[in-house]
């Protein structure tokens, strides 16, 4: 294959792609990626970064709005959502120009345009499409549509909103995440069809700011992924800042007017409610870009619109891989990135194993915020360990309670017999970033003992993490004997 | 030849693994890691227990980050490639290396390598001291804790480290920051176990007595062949022993274990005409050959050693003292 254009073509620059170009570059490939509208992806663009720029804004009108509390009169914070909405797009656009200037200065090829595989090694790039969003120019040295080999082509393309029949985007009254990011003006009431992360973050965010919100889910729990004593207490918490939530019920059917929807909301025990609302949004999941790309005249196996992959990225023709959201759940960032790095390194024949799933923490950036990873207790039991659960409240943490924040819960589910670290669930400020610490505890293979050892410094939050630990063998310091946090 | 196996040579594992291990009964120095830069987790564990303790080694692997920071392969003459290609396929049976095999070949590797080896041999007459053990294994209580039976080793175990109390100039180790002058005699014995070998330590040898040595080195040894020695008990050690007089070898020279300085290579006693004056005698003799790091021992200072220890294996009752 000496004569190819590339060793490597990566499809699609989000976080997995870039993430794998750069890799690749480290590693001696000659290297291009392919992408149609924006370095950095969803993720960076339309995603992760932007709403987390949103929510910081929520979190500063609640702070604000606090203030008395803490001693500080600032009167009622009044609301722009226009320059919200610009500040989280500013800072989309730096770093959209950061991955930009990472891959030239990596040496790596950028090929702006639709990708779709010719054959093995070999790919034609069509002029992009218009997606009719405001999307940052291409890098000035992209190269443009034509046809380019490579021995390895990596398929990186994400995944977009899923649309049920009936609830089809609209981009007016019914939005995706796309149109929930750039609000030309605060509507006065919401509906939000889903309770994954996405449904949950700008349920919290608009509450924030003023809005009516209801949020249905077709499950029992909201976040379903969660541990269900954790999701329970991110019930009582969104409850109490009156987002109205309905779960074990489905959007059936909605009915657009001039400037509103009336949504017909039917439960699982058949009762039906019309619950009206300046917008929707859905947040019912996302599909796997696979389409257009041609995998089906290649033979690329799919399974439910995702390509199957070994774990190291490989699918079942040989030169052609997948990493992140369209290669399956699940679809977060990290676990792209890390995909797509052991995916390169597989190729380049380093030793190299596919990513441990249960190793893979899972954040909601919402108001309590709630991050996890492993297990969860249910999950557990029905696995059939033997387990030692431990539970430390924020209201103990003396640095919780110096923040003003007293609601929260750092779970923690440990193997009975070996003291493994199976699961972490928490709840409460800043867990977000507290979570990696249980992350690197479980990469490292700690046990109870290592965590019970380990000195967090005080005052933190962070001390609860140990306190949870050592309250799963009934050792806790700083809670009773057989106390029971309740959150 | 002999390995001083696995010391200084931490085992890399996670705290699970070893939990976990220790659990299903599994010898530390048996697995081999795939974690990074070696390390043995939890899937290693799982994959010894899967295969029912076989402890089967992974394929030689690059670093995980980059190959370019793998350590360079120990001089290898031949690439695997080159070599397999010298054999028919189906001709031979490709056996994994476990971690032990490893380390006996990097370490050894490193010593030829590294020590500027030289030999010195000596023959020594064992009558007096085969006399002496008769009667002091005679004496031993018939059982309970105070009984031994000494072997000829642990008399060459006591001589040595009376010797290099003797030639202290001996009893060191070469670093780059200088000599390492040891104050005591930490003797390591090399004892053979199924696919591979350790070197227990006797500590302090030169203040114990022959029993107390017997007695340490047959517990030792025991351990060592069940892979139960806990790694203080083979790491460190200021020489050592290897005996392959059983085997019937006559005399060879043993490879240095670093970081020591010297090891002493025992051959077979055996009768042997000896010249005793103008007289042909039989005499019980043993050849041993001193391996030394020419760095830290001259020719001078190991003639020195070896005299001194044949000085106390030819007149045995001035161990006593």
């Amino acid at each position: 294959m000496g004569a190819s254009d590339y060793d490597v073509i990566v499809i699609g620059a989000g976080p997995g792609g870039y993430v794998a170009a750069i890799r690749a570059a480290q590693l001696g490939f000659r290297t291009a990626v392919v992408e149609r509208a924006h370095l950095g992806g969803i993720c960076l663009n339309w995603g992760c970064i932007p709403t987390k720029a949103l929510l910081r804004s929520a979190e500063i009108v609640h702070l604000v709005g606090e203030g008395e509390s803490f001693g500080v009169r600032a009167g009622k914070p009044e609301i722009d959502v226009a320059a919200m909405v610009a500040r989280s797009r500013a800072v989309s656009r730096e770093l959209n120009a950061g991955v930009g200037f990472l891959l030239k200065k990596n040496g790596v090829d950028v090929i702006w345009g639709e990708a779709k595989l010719r054959g093995r090694g070999e790919i034609d790039v069509a002029a992009p499409r218009d997606t009719g969003r405001p999307n940052p120019e291409p890098p000035k040295d992209a190269r443009g549509p034509g046809r380019y080999t490579a021995s390895h082509i990596i398929i990186a393309t994400g995944a977009r909103p899923r649309a049920l029949p009936g609830l089809e985007p609209d981009g007016e009254r019914i939005w995706t995440y796309f149109e929930a990011m750039l609000p030309p003006s605060l509507p006065r009431s919401l509906l939000i069809a889903g309770s994954g992360a996405i449904g949950i973050e700008f349920a919290s965010f608009y509450r924030a700011l003023g809005c009516e919100v209801t949020v249905v889910e077709l499950l029992e729990q909201i976040l379903p992924v969660e541990d269900a004593e954790i999701a329970a207490l991110a019930r009582k918490a969104f409850e109490k800042e009156d987002i109205r939530i309905i779960t074990g019920a489905k959007v059936a059917s909605v009915e657009r007017g001039k400037d509103s929807i009336t949504a017909d909301v039917v439960t699982s025990d058949g009762k039906s409610e019309k619950i009206a609302a300046e917008r929707m949004i859905s947040a019912v999941g996302v599909v796997g870009n696979t389409d257009g790309l041609g995998l089906d005249a290649l033979g690329v196996k799919l399974d439910r619109g995702l390509i199957v992959t070994d774990g190291l990225g490989r699918t079942s023709v040989a030169g052609i891989y997948a990493i992140g959201d369209v290669a399956g759940a699940p679809m977060l960032a990290h676990k792209a990135e890390h995909e797509g790095v052991a995916c390169v390194e597989a190729i380049k024949g380093l030793d190299v194993h596919a990513l441990d799933k249960l190793r893979i923490p899972g954040c909601t950036y919402s108001r309590p915020q709630i991050a996890s990873v492993g297990l969860t207790e249910q999950r557990a039991k029905e696995a059939g360990r033997e387990i030692r659960v431990g539970r430390f409240p924020f209201r103990a943490n003396g640095k919780a309670l110096a923040l003003g924040e007293r609601d929260g819960l750092v779970k923690t589910i440990f193997d009975a017999k070996t003291g493994e670290l199976i699961g972490a669930h928490m709840i409460g400020a800043e867990v977000t970033e507290l979570i990696q610490g249980f992350v690197i505890a479980m990469q490292l293979e700690a046990t109870e003992e290592d965590l019970m050892r380990t000195v967090f410094p005080h005052p933190t939050l962070s001390e609860m993490m140990g306190e949870s630990a050592l309250s799963a063998w009934g050792l806790a310091i700083h809670i009773p004997p057989a106390g029971k946090a309740s959150g | 030849m002999s390995a001083n196996v696995a010391a200084a040579e931490r085992i890399r594992i996670s705290p699970l693994a070893r939990r976990l291990a220790h659990e299903a009964g599994l010898a530390l120095e048996a697995l081999s890691g795939t974690g990074p830069h070696g390390r043995i987790i939890k899937r290693d564990i799982e994959a010894a227990i899967a295969n029912g303790g076989a402890n089967r080694a992974a394929a030689p692997q690059a670093s995980h980050r980059e190959v370019a920071t793998a350590p360079p392969p120990p001089a290898a003459a031949l690439s695997d490639d080159k070599i397999l290609a010298l054999y028919d396929k189906g001709s031979y049976e490709l056996v994994p290396h476990d971690k032990m095999r490893r380390i006996i070949a990097e370490r050894l590797t490193v010593a030829k390598q590294t020590i500027p080896h030289y030999y010195l041999s000596m023959d020594c007459r064992i009558d007096e001291l085969l006399r002496a053990r008769g009667r002091m294994n005679a004496a031993s209580p018939a059982e309970g804790p105070r009984a031994y039976k000494l072997s000829v080793n642990d008399f060459i175990i006591k001589a040595m480290a009376l010797a290099l109390q003797e030639v202290p100039a001996a009893n060191a180790t070469w670093t780059e920051a200088g000599m390492l002058q040891h104050k005591y005699s930490d003797v390591g014995v090399a004892v053979a176990i199924d696919g591979g070998l350790f070197t227990p330590v006797i500590h302090h040898a030169e203040m114990k007595s022959l029993s107390e040595i017997s007695n340490e080195m047959r517990d030792l040894a025991d351990r060592a062949r069940k892979r139960r020695l806990a790694p203080h008990e083979y790491q460190g050690g200021t020489t050592s022993i290897s005996n392959l007089g059983m085997y019937g070898i006559k005399s060879f020279d043993a490879v240095i274990n670093p970081p020591h300085a010297t090891i002493l290579a025992v051959g077979a006693a055996e009768k042997r005409p000896v010249v005793v004056g103008e007289t042909l005698e039989a005499a019980t003799v043993m050849s041993v050959t001193l391996s030394c790091d020419h760095r830290v021992v001259d020719g001078a200072t190991g003639a020195a050693l070896l005299g001194a220890f044949r000085a106390f294996i030819e007149d045995p009752v001035r161990m006593l003292v």
